[in-house]
């Protein structure tokens, strides 16, 4: 009798042993190679990378997308060994440092004058290339014409006139802005330092920020967000044109990809404009950037899926149009499928190709680290949203975006 | 005083009902419906095709989601059970030249949320390659020193009567654990298994951190990662809710005796 | 008996050695070194991760954070968990149907709740639950989850909600295990009903719940995380503000805050060693 019971709780450990042993498909047959994409908003884009990863015909290609808080997410599984072959990413210098992926130098070769040289210069630490960029994506302030005729208002050319332009388009129902549910901290921040002639970090690796201009850039945020003219906590955040097609904003800020949207909603009911300058010594700016195909050093096939990013983003240039065109808008990073771009050539698509050739700024440069974005984030969160000082606040930031800088540059 | 003493108890128990009334009401009703700036109390045609659409939309793992965690917190309760009844049983009743040794060291883990360590413990479980794996998820959450504790606490209250005449009829320490004294101590172990599930199964830290795969996320982490990134409807989503509390709402109806006990047996203890 | 032992209790401490002592040892190792993008480091860097930790903004902020929420959610769970308690088992009829409502909500995770206090109730346009009232009294919607002091309120209620059942049970428990006779005497003795005899018998009698009440509520406050991370995190990240420790560690070392295991394992030993020292200070009021 005992032993049939020890026999029986021996077979119930076992069982619960394998049931937890069940791997939980993730493709571990040890062939496919596996491909992460964070979840772009339109629709499609999934279906479609999909389709090119199963049309490849020399190994399988299984494609993850990644829904959330996909920047930690990826970091996570880079550094456990867990992660995937290929994924999409900006390049970053600690990355780099940590060798998490592997130079690409070879594979982009025989296309790379056809690259945009900026675009490029994104994916590019100590002269080797990182990333092969996918989409050049950008970022611009959206605006309702009738909404502005209607109020007697004209397209701001400072920041000073986009403060007063959002007081004077709130009005009932409608703000004058929406920048994001946290009130254009995660998105502004950029442009603010651009509108004042500073950086995030100068071409010499140094903190491009430490100026007293700065805090005054900063502070005209605490202004928008103080003025009563900006929409906070909408359903749907910055990225998505809801706020703006639905008539709750006079002016959003989001991207490029959001344009078709905005097309069906409004029809021509809408203009484009850069984030404008806030003196003479600043310029108006649109944050540029471009995720770029990786290959993560950790992989058991390096090569594999090396070949498989040749193909993809080298090679098929049918592909590459196709993403970049028919879901949301994107700026292809090749110059040659850049201007063969039909749907770039008209109305605010044209607007924000011009945009990019005279007012780009890298919104994702290689020394500007995610540990020094959340340090300069949060200064700007603490100045905007809770009204800290804004010298105090920057000065701290200022502090460690130049340790950082130091651990990495020496 | 009565009346005041009901009406008082209404208003809370209203306002605690509130929000199961959100969930239906979203849940059910169209997206123009919920973001209409008209308050509507309950939708003016209830769509239960909803359902259909949640659950055939692919960007939703919400079956596989809603599997894992039924998986997760059935072999985290049976396995709790199972260890840290022996191990309670064993350091309650067999008596060792160390094991006084090993009481202490299973005592100090109780000053240690487990939250805490959630760090650390990612790191050993990364190196063992259980990420995004069912091992990983279920086998870290089973070593738990505060429910060996409470097993311990209760069987050294156990009769020794009972088990004195297992003795006799010449049972060892592990006859006499399965025949006689787990038999005697169902309600105790139905207590803390109820509350092992339900805590099991609304976990959400550790599954966050472990489960980077969509395929091995729990129906938490599902949830928060469509809450946080605003992908999906927001009638899906509140839908999607709705179907994650129903379990636990069965578990609660069908074994609230159990439950409550657990609740008093874990919170008194702690 | 040695191998009887180790049969019973074996299998659960190899367990409870490699899932709990091999971490926390792992963790004080990499505490003390520079272990940036990685978790096998090779630069000793001595305490100079737990000085940065202690004179550093955030960690210390978030500190406060917690003193601030626990200053809150503490004494008022605690309040209107007796109160609700006391209501409920002053009654006979319908005693287990208030019962079971306020317990209810048990059986929601922090995620469920958060979904339904930030995108429904506290929601910052003009659909959600509260601006809608607001509406009706004529006042301009208010974007709950981003202004201070008004996140305060959205989190607060949520805790209390999840938590508030919970304590109530242990509180019922606690008494019912009174003994009448108690009541009786002091009635006898010409106290009042009400304030006296739950000044005098029943506040003394529930001491050893309330001490376990008031430390399950502060261990509690200190490992906030999901509903913080729920309600104020977006895809991109968590807001400085309102960010209790776990959250600032989770984002140090495995978030966007860049990968850095030595500050975060330097972290969350500190923060261990701060529970385990309000356990045994606890412990000690117990026991006396």
């Amino acid at each position: 009798m005992i032993s049939r019971r020890r026999l029986l709780t021996a077979a119930g450990a076992t069982a619960l042993l394998t049931a937890c042993g069940s791997n939980t498909g993730r493709g571990g047959d040890g062939q496919a190679l596996r491909q992460w994409y964070h979840a772009y908003g339109e629709p499609g884009v999934q279906q479609a990378v999909e389709r090119y990863a199963k049309s490849y015909g020399k190994v399988p290609v299984d494609v993850q997308w990644n829904p959330g808080d996909y920047d930690s997410k990826l970091a996570t599984s880079l550094l456990s060994g867990s992660g995937p072959d290929v994924f999409e990413s900006t390049t970053q210098v600690s990355a780099v440092r940590a060798g998490q992926m592997v130079p690409l130098d070879d594979v982009i070769a025989s296309a790379k004058d056809d690259f945009t040289a900026s675009i490029l210069a994104g994916h590019t630490v100590d002269g080797q290339i990182y990333g092969i960029p996918q989409a050049v994506d950008m970022q611009m302030l959206f605006y309702r014409k009738s909404m502005f005729a209607s109020a007697g208002v004209t397209p701001p050319s400072t920041v000073d006139e986009l403060v007063s332009a959002a007081r004077r388009l709130t009005t009932g129902g409608v703000k004058g802005l929406f920048a994001g549910n946290d009130g254009g901290v995660a998105v502004l921040g950029g442009p603010a330092l651009w509108s004042a002639g500073l950086d995030y970090v100068t071409p010499q690796h140094q903190v491009g920020f430490d100026d007293p201009l700065a805090a005054q850039a900063i502070g005209k945020l605490r202004e928008l967000n103080t003025s009563g003219a900006l929409l906070l906590g909408a359903v749907k955040d910055w990225a998505e044109p809801d706020a703006f097609t639905q008539g709750l904003v006079a002016m959003q800020w989001t991207g490029l990809w959001t344009v078709p949207a905005v097309q069906k909603a409004l029809g021509d009911d809408f203009g484009v404009l850069p984030w404008p300058r806030l003196n003479d010594s600043g310029r108006p700016s649109v944050p540029v950037g471009a995720f770029g195909a990786m290959v993560n050093a950790k992989s058991a096939k390096v090569a594999e899926a090396k070949e498989f990013v040749r193909w993809l983003w080298v090679e098929r240039t049918d592909y590459q149009a196709d993403f970049n065109q028919s879901y949301g808008f994107h700026i292809p990073p090749r110059q040659s499928l850049a201007a063969s771009a039909e749907k770039l050539k008209t109305g605010a698509a044209a607007d924000a190709v011009k945009f990019v050739r005279d007012n780009a700024k890298a919104s994702n440069p290689p020394d500007w680290t995610s540990a020094m974005r959340t340090a300069f984030g949060d200064a700007v969160s603490q100045v905007v949203r809770d009204g800290a000082d804004a010298s105090t606040e920057l000065r701290g930031a200022v502090a460690k975006v130049r340790d950082e800088l130091k651990r990495l540059y020496g | 005083m009565k009346v005041v003493r009901y009406l008082a108890l209404s208003v809370a128990a209203v306002l605690f009902l509130i929000p199961f009334y959100l969930v239906l009401r979203n849940g059910l009703a169209s997206e123009q419906e919920i973001t209409s700036p008209n308050w509507t109390f309950w939708p003016s045609e209830i769509r239960w095709e909803n359902f259909a659409e949640l659950f055939a939309n692919p960007a939703v793992p919400l079956v596989r989601s809603l599997i894992n965690s039924v998986l997760v917190a059935v072999l985290q309760t049976a396995g709790q059970l199972l260890l840290c009844g022996l191990a309670g049983y064993g350091l309650a009743r067999i008596p060792y030249r160390y094991a006084n040794v090993v009481l202490y060291l299973v005592i100090a883990t109780l000053m240690i949320p487990a939250a805490v360590t959630f760090v650390p413990t990612f790191v050993v479980v990364s190196t063992l390659g259980w990420i995004s794996d069912l091992r990983g998820l279920v086998i870290p959450g089973l070593f738990s020193g505060f429910t060996t504790f409470l097993f311990r606490q209760y069987f050294l209250n156990f009769p020794r009567e009972i088990e004195e005449a297992a003795r006799m009829d010449g049972l060892g320490h592990w006859g006499t654990y399965w025949r006689v004294v787990v038999p005697n101590s169902k309600g105790f172990f139905a207590a803390l298994g109820v509350i092992a599930f339900v805590t099991s199964w609304n976990q959400f830290l550790w599954p966050l951190v472990i489960a980077q795969d969509q395929d091995s996320w729990t129906v938490q982490v599902a949830l928060s990662t469509f809450l946080t990134a605003q992908s999906i409807e927001v009638e899906q989503l509140f839908l999607a809710a709705a179907v994650s509390i129903t379990p636990l709402v069965i578990v609660f109806v069908a074994l609230q005796r159990f439950l409550v006990r657990g609740v008093t047996e874990t919170g008194i203890k702690g | 008996m040695t191998r009887s032992f180790w049969l019973f209790v074996g299998p659960f401490f190899l367990g409870l050695l490699v899932f709990v002592y091999v971490p926390i040892g792992w963790s004080v190792l990499l505490s003390f070194f520079d272990a940036r993008n990685t978790v096998t480091p090779t630069t000793f860097v001595g305490f100079d991760n737990y000085a940065d930790m202690l004179t550093d903004g955030p960690f210390l902020q978030s500190l406060g954070t917690f003193s601030l929420f626990a200053l809150f959610v503490v004494p008022l769970t605690f309040v209107l968990a007796l109160a609700l308690a006391l209501l409920v088992n002053g009654i006979q009829f319908m005693q287990t149907f208030f019962r079971s409502v306020f317990f209810l909500p048990f059986a929601c995770s922090y995620v469920v709740a958060s979904l339904v206090w930030k995108l429904s109730i506290f929601n910052g346009v003009r659909f959600g639950l509260a601006n809608t009232l607001l509406g009706w009294f004529g006042e301009e919607p208010i974007p709950w989850t981003v202004t201070p002091p008004w996140y305060w309120l959205v989190l607060v209620t949520l805790r209390l909600w999840l938590q508030l059942g919970f304590y109530m049970i242990l509180f019922i428990a606690g008494l019912q295990r009174i003994p009448q006779h108690l009541y009786e005497a002091a009635w006898i003795d010409g106290a009042s009903r009400g304030w006296q005899t739950l000044r005098y018998i029943t506040m003394p009698q529930l001491r050893t719940t309330s001490v376990a009440v008031l430390l399950l509520l502060l261990v509690a406050a200190y490992q906030a995380f999901d509903e913080f991370y729920n309600v104020l995190g977006t895809d991109r990240g968590y807001p400085p503000f309102a960010r209790p420790p776990l959250i600032y560690l989770y984002y140090t070392a495995l978030g966007s805050g860049g990968q850095d295991f030595g500050h975060g394992s330097a972290g969350a030993v500190i923060l261990t060693l701060l529970i385990a020292g309000v356990t045994l200070l606890q412990g000690k009021v117990i026991t006396r």
